[in-house]
C-alpha cells in the first residue's frame, strides 16, 4: 500500500502541496523534503491543502512542526488549507495553528499568502 | 588481570550474617535441585538496592554446595557470577566469564587452581575430570579476541558452561546484577539474554537471574520472548522475626546492648533491610556506644545516617550513580522531593515536571534512577522504592546541600520529625476510594461548564440545603454562575507511605490548562484533599493552605494557578468555612460531589459496586466483539483505523466521531509498536461494541517503557500519542500488566448534559 504522495503546482507563483493520503512519518518525510527543496531554491511561501487527507497520527504532525519552524526561522510563510474537522482539532491540541493560519479553501489560503506580499 | 577475579565473592558473604527469606530459599533451592532430573526452571530476583539479593544467592550457593555427603549424583555446581564487576567491554567480558567459570568448577572439583589465569593449565585441570571441550573454548576465544569480534567471543564464553556436566554434576546458574550487561559496549541490549535463550527455552538448566532494575531487564527478556519462562520473585525488607534475630546476633558479637522492646522498632526504622542493621551496629560499635532509650536510639540512628556508615553508603551510591555533580544535585533533590516530602508523583510526565530538567536530561536522570532500582517503572506508571534511610540521606544532602545546614542540624532535624510525628494518616483506604473517583472525574473536565456554586459549599447549603436531588438539579440550571473547567493533562494521586511525620502531599495534584491552550500562561495547577474526617475542622484547612503556600512557593506560582479545593463528607465548623473563604479554598462535601458525577455521567463510579452492565444494556442486544491481530510492520495501523470504520459502521456513527476513533486507534496502534520492544511481534485489537458506547482495546505484550533509550524514533514526538488520545475519545486507560500493556479507549453516544441532568432524578437519592 502506498499512501505518500505529495502532488505541487504553483499558483500566482505560489506553490501549493497536496497532501495525499495518511499523514505518518513517511509522508511527513516527503513533505519536509519537498519543502526543503523549495526554501533552498528560495522559496518564501507554500500552501499546504490536506483535502486528500484523511487520517493523521502524531510522527506525521511533529513533521508538519518541523516544516512551520523552518519556515519560520526563514521569516517565510506557510497556510493551511481544507482541513478535517478532526485533522483541525489534532493540529490544535499540538498547537501548530497557532503558528499557521488555516482556511476552509484554497482560494482563501491563496489571498492571504498573495496579500502577503 | 587478577584484580578482575571475584572468585565467587565469597569473600564478603557471611553465611552466619544470613537471616530469613527462608521462602525464597526454598524456591531457590527447589529450583536448584530441579536439575539433577534435568529440569531447569528460570527465576527472576528484583528489588532495590542493597536489599539482600546477593546474599540470597549466595546463601543458595552454599546451601547447594553443602549438601550432604553421599548424596545422590550428579551434584549441583552453583556458579555465581556478578555482572557489576565487569568492565563493559564484550571482550573482558567474555574471558572473565570464562576464566570465573573454569576456576570455579576447578574449586569444585576439589582442585586447587593457581590465582593467576592460565587458560592451558586450567584446561588440564578440567580435561583431567573429563572435561575435555575446554581447549576448543578457549581457542575459539582467542580467535575472536584477536579479531575484535566481541559478540562470537560472548556467544563462545556463555555457551561453555552448558557443555559441561555429565553424571557427576551439573550446573546451577547465579548470574547477579544482570541490569548490567545491557550496557555493554557496542552490543546489542539484551544480548545476553539472546545468547542464553536457547538454554533457557530447552528447559534443562536451572537459571537464578537477579537485577535491581525489574524495567530493563524485564524489557530485554520480553524481547526474547522468555518472560513467561520466568517466576519472578520480588525481595523486599526481612520480616520482622528475622530482623530481630539478626539485631541479636549482631549485638552478641560486638556486646552491644539494646533494650528488647527496641529492636522491633529499630528493625522497622531500618526498613528490615540486612545491610542497614550491619552498618547501623558497626557505626554503634565504633562509636562504643550503647542504645539505651528511644530518644537514644534516635540519636545514634541519625547520626549515622548524617555523618556515619549509613550516609557513606548512599553517598557513594550517588557519587557513583551520577558522576556529573550538577545531574546528582538534580536527583537527590528530586527524589528528596517524592520520598520526604511525599511530593504525589505516579506518573513518568507527573515525574518529569517536577524534576523541572529539560526532558532529556530528566528522562536520564529517571533512566538512571530506573537502573539502580529506585523506581519502578511502566509504560505510564512510576513507583518509587519506599525506604526510611534513603529518604533521611536524601533529607540531609537536601539540607546541607541546598540549605547549607551542619550536619548535626540535619541529624536534630531527623530526630524531631520522627519523635514529634502525628498520626495524620487515618482513613487511608476510604480517602484514596473518594480521591480514585474525584481522579476519574477531573480527567473528564475538559473545557466543560459547570455551576459554580459546585465548589462553594456554603453558598450550596444555603441554597439547597434540605432539598431533594431533583429540586437541586433544576435549580442548578437556573444558577447564572459558570465556572468554566481546565483541561487536565495529567491528575497523580498521592503517594502514600506507611511512614508518619508531617505531611507535605495531597490526596491528588492535576495539571490542567485553561481553555485548552496549552501554554505557560494558562497552566493551571488543582491541589486537592479529600477529608474523610466526622468534622472538617479549622486546623485542617490551616494545614491545607500551608501546604498550598509552600506548593506555590516551590513552583513560583501566580495566585491565578493554583486551585485549592478539598473534598469533605461530614459536617464542618463555622470556622473552618471562615478560614476556607478567605483562603479562597474551594469546599465541595458529598452531595455536591454526586451532582458533579452526575452531571459527568459517572454516578456509578462512585458506588464503587463491582462494575455490572448499566441497566439498559442487559435487555437490549449482546455486545458485539470484534477482534483483530496485526503484526508490528509498517503501516499495518491502517488496518485497525479501517476496521474501526467498519465497527462504528454498526452503529451509524457520524463521521467526525468515526474519524476521532480512527486516529485514536492509530496513536494507541503505534505506541504499541514502539513501546512494545519486539520488532516481529503482533498488537491484539479488540473492538466492542454496545448500544452505549464502543470500547477499543489495544493490547501488546511487552512492557511499555519509556524511560529507556529513544532509540532511533524521532525525539520531538515523544509522549505525544497518549496525550492526543485522550482529547480524542472521552476514557482511556492504560494497564500494564505481567503479560503486556493494553490501552483502553470508550467512546460514549449521545451523552449531553440535557440527558444526563434529566436522568438524575432516578440515580439513587
Amino acid at each position: 500500500m502506498s499512501y505518500l504522495t505529495v502532488d505541487s503546482r504553483e499558483v500566482n507563483g505560489i506553490p501549493v502541496l497536496y497532501v495525499n493520503g495518511y499523514l505518518n512519518s513517511l509522508l511527513g518525510e516527503e513533505i519536509e523534503r519537498v519543502i526543503q527543496n523549495l526554501v533552498n531554491d528560495g522559496g518564501q511561501r507554500v500552501l499546504l491543502n490536506f483535502a486528500g487527507t484523511r487520517l493523521i497520527n502524531s510522527i506525521g504532525i511533529s513533521f508538519i512542526i518541523g516544516v512551520v519552524e523552518r519556515m519560520t526561522e526563514r521569516n517565510g510563510m506557510i497556510a493551511f488549507c481544507s482541513l478535517a474537522p478532526t485533522n483541525r482539532e489534532l493540529f490544535q491540541i499540538t498547537g501548530v495553528t497557532r503558528y499557521v493560519k488555516s482556511f476552509e479553501t484554497e482560494d482563501e489560503a491563496l489571498a492571504y499568502l498573495g496579500r502577503a506580499f | 588481570m587478577r584484580l578482575m577475579w571475584s572468585q565467587g565473592a565469597e569473600f564478603s558473604f557471611r553465611e552466619g550474617e544470613f537471616f530469613g527469606r527462608e521462602e525464597e530459599l526454598t524456591t531457590l533451592l527447589r529450583v536448584g535441585l530441579e536439575g539433577r532430573s534435568g529440569i531447569g526452571a528460570s527465576v527472576l530476583i528484583y528489588g532495590p538496592p542493597n536489599v539482600g539479593k546477593t546474599s540470597l544467592l549466595l546463601k543458595a550457593k552454599a546451601d547447594l554446595q553443602s549438601l550432604p555427603e553421599g548424596s545422590a549424583l550428579p551434584r549441583p555446581f552453583p556458579f555465581y557470577y556478578s555482572f557489576s564487576k565487569i568492565l563493559s567491554h564484550p571482550l573482558a567480558l567474555s574471558q572473565h566469564f570464562l576464566q570465573e567459570y573454569m576456576w570455579q568448577l576447578l574449586v569444585f572439583l576439589g582442585e586447587e587452581p593457581q590465582a593467576a589465569f592460565d587458560p592451558e593449565a586450567m584446561c588440564e585441570g578440567l580435561g583431567g575430570h573429563g572435561l575435555g571441550g575446554c581447549r576448543d573454548f578457549v581457542t575459539a576465544h582467542r580467535k575472536y579476541s584477536d579479531a575484535g569480534d566481541g559478540l562470537s567471543a560472548l556467544a563462545n564464553a556463555f555457551s561453555f558452561p552448558f557443555t559441561t556436566g555429565g553424571k557427576d554434576f551439573y550446573p546451577v546458574f547465579l548470574l547477579d546484577d544482570f541490569q548490567y550487561t545491557i550496557k555493554l559496549q557496542s552490543i546489542p541490549d539484551g544480548a545476553i539474554f539472546s545468547i542464553l535463550r536457547p538454554y533457557i527455552k530447552s528447559g534443562h538448566f536451572p537459571m537464578i537471574v537477579s537485577g535491581s532494575s525489574p524495567g530493563h531487564v524485564t524489557s530485554s527478556l520480553k524481547r526474547e520472548g522468555l518472560y513467561g519462562s520466568f517466576q519472578l520473585i520480588e525481595v523486599g525488607g526481612l520480616s520482622p522475626e528475622a530482623s530481630a534475630r539478626m539485631w541479636a546476633s549482631l549485638f552478641e558479637r560486638r556486646q552491644i546492648r539494646m533494650p528488647d522492646h527496641l529492636l522491633p522498632r529499630a528493625a522497622e526504622r531500618l526498613g528490615h533491610v540486612p545491610i542497614y542493621q550491619r552498618m547501623f551496629t558497626e557505626d554503634l560499635s565504633f562509636r562504643n556506644a550503647q542504645v539505651t532509650d528511644e530518644v537514644g536510639f534516635e540519636n545514634l540512628y541519625a547520626l549515622s545516617v548524617t555523618e556515619g556508615k549509613l550516609n557513606r553508603y548512599w553517598r557513594e551510591f550517588f557519587e557513583n550513580a551520577f558522576p556529573s555533580r550538577a545531574r546528582r544535585a538534580r536527583a537527590i533533590r528530586f527524589l528528596k522531593r517524592v520520598l520526604v516530602d511525599h511530593f504525589p508523583i505516579d506518573s513518568f510526565e507527573g515525574a518529569l515536571s517536577l524534576m523541572g530538567a529539560p526532558p532529556e536530561e530528566g528522562a536520564e536522570v529517571l533512566s538512571t534512577l530506573e537502573f539502580k532500582g529506585l523506581i519502578k517503572s511502566d509504560f505510564e506508571h512510576i513507583e518509587f522504592v519506599n525506604d526510611p534511610v534513603l529518604a533521611d540521606f536524601l533529607y540531609w544532602a537536601f539540607e546541607r546541600g541546598v540549605l547549607g545546614k551542619s550536619p548535626s542540624q540535619a541529624a536534630a532535624g531527623i530526630v524531631q520529625a520522627k519523635l514529634s510525628r502525628t498520626a495524620l494518616e487515618a482513613g487511608g483506604n476510604e480517602r484514596e476510594k473518594r480521591a480514585a473517583v474525584v481522579k476519574q472525574l477531573m480527567r473528564r473536565w475538559d473545557c466543560r461548564e459547570v455551576p459554580a456554586i459546585l465548589f462553594d459549599f456554603e453558598r450550596f447549603r444555603e441554597k439547597f440545603g434540605g432539598k431533594g436531588l431533583l429540586e437541586v438539579v433544576i435549580g442548578l440550571g437556573d444558577e447564572p454562575d459558570k465556572v468554566r473547567l481546565p483541561k487536565i493533562s495529567s491528575v497523580s494521586t498521592g503517594y502514600r507511605t506507611g511512614r508518619g511525620g508531617a505531611r507535605f502531599d495531597f490526596d491528588l495534584v492535576a495539571y490542567g490548562f485553561l481553555d485548552a491552550d496549552f501554554s505557560e500562561e494558562s497552566l493551571v495547577i488543582w491541589a486537592v484533599d479529600v477529608s474523610v474526617e466526622r468534622t472538617l475542622a479549622k486546623p485542617e484547612i490551616e494545614h491545607f493552605e500551608n501546604r498550598c503556600r509552600l506548593l506555590s512557593l516551590e513552583k513560583g506560582l501566580k495566585e491565578t494557578q493554583l486551585r485549592k479545593w478539598i473534598l469533605f463528607d461530614g459536617s464542618v465548623e463555622p470556622a473552618a468555612l471562615e478560614l476556607a473563604a478567605r483562603a479562597g479554598i474551594h469546599l465541595t462535601h458529598g452531595s455536591q460531589v454526586r451532582l458533579f458525577l452526575n452531571l459527568f455521567g459517572m454516578d456509578e463510579i462512585e458506588q464503587a459496586a463491582p462494575p455490572r452492565p448499566a441497566p439498559e444494556a442487559t435487555a437490549a442486544a449482546q455486545p458485539l466483539e470484534f477482534e483483530l491481530v496485526l503484526p508490528i510492520k509498517g503501516e499495518t495501523e491502517v488496518v485497525a483505523a479501517r476496521v474501526a470504520e467498519e465497527v462504528a459502521a454498526y452503529a451509524s456513527l457520524d463521521k467526525d466521531t468515526v474519524d476521532r476513533l480512527k486516529m485514536a486507534i492509530i496513536e494507541a496502534c503505534i505506541n504499541a509498536f514502539e513501546h512494545s520492544g519486539s520488532e516481529s511481534g503482533k498488537v491484539r485489537l479488540r473492538y466492542v461494541l454496545s448500544p452505549q458506547k464502543i470500547e477499543l482495546f489495544v493490547e501488546d505484550d511487552g512492557k511499555g517503557f519509556r524511560a529507556g533509550a529513544a532509540g532511533s524514533e524521532p525525539q520531538r514526538n515523544r509522549g505525544w500519542g497518549l496525550k492526543l488520545i485522550r482529547e480524542l475519545v472521552d476514557d482511556v486507560d492504560v494497564i500494564t500488566g505481567d503479560t503486556g500493556t493494553t490501552v483502553r479507549m470508550v467512546k460514549h453516544f449521545g451523552r449531553d448534559m440535557a440527558t444526563d441532568v434529566a436522568k438524575a432524578p432516578d440515580a439513587g437519592e
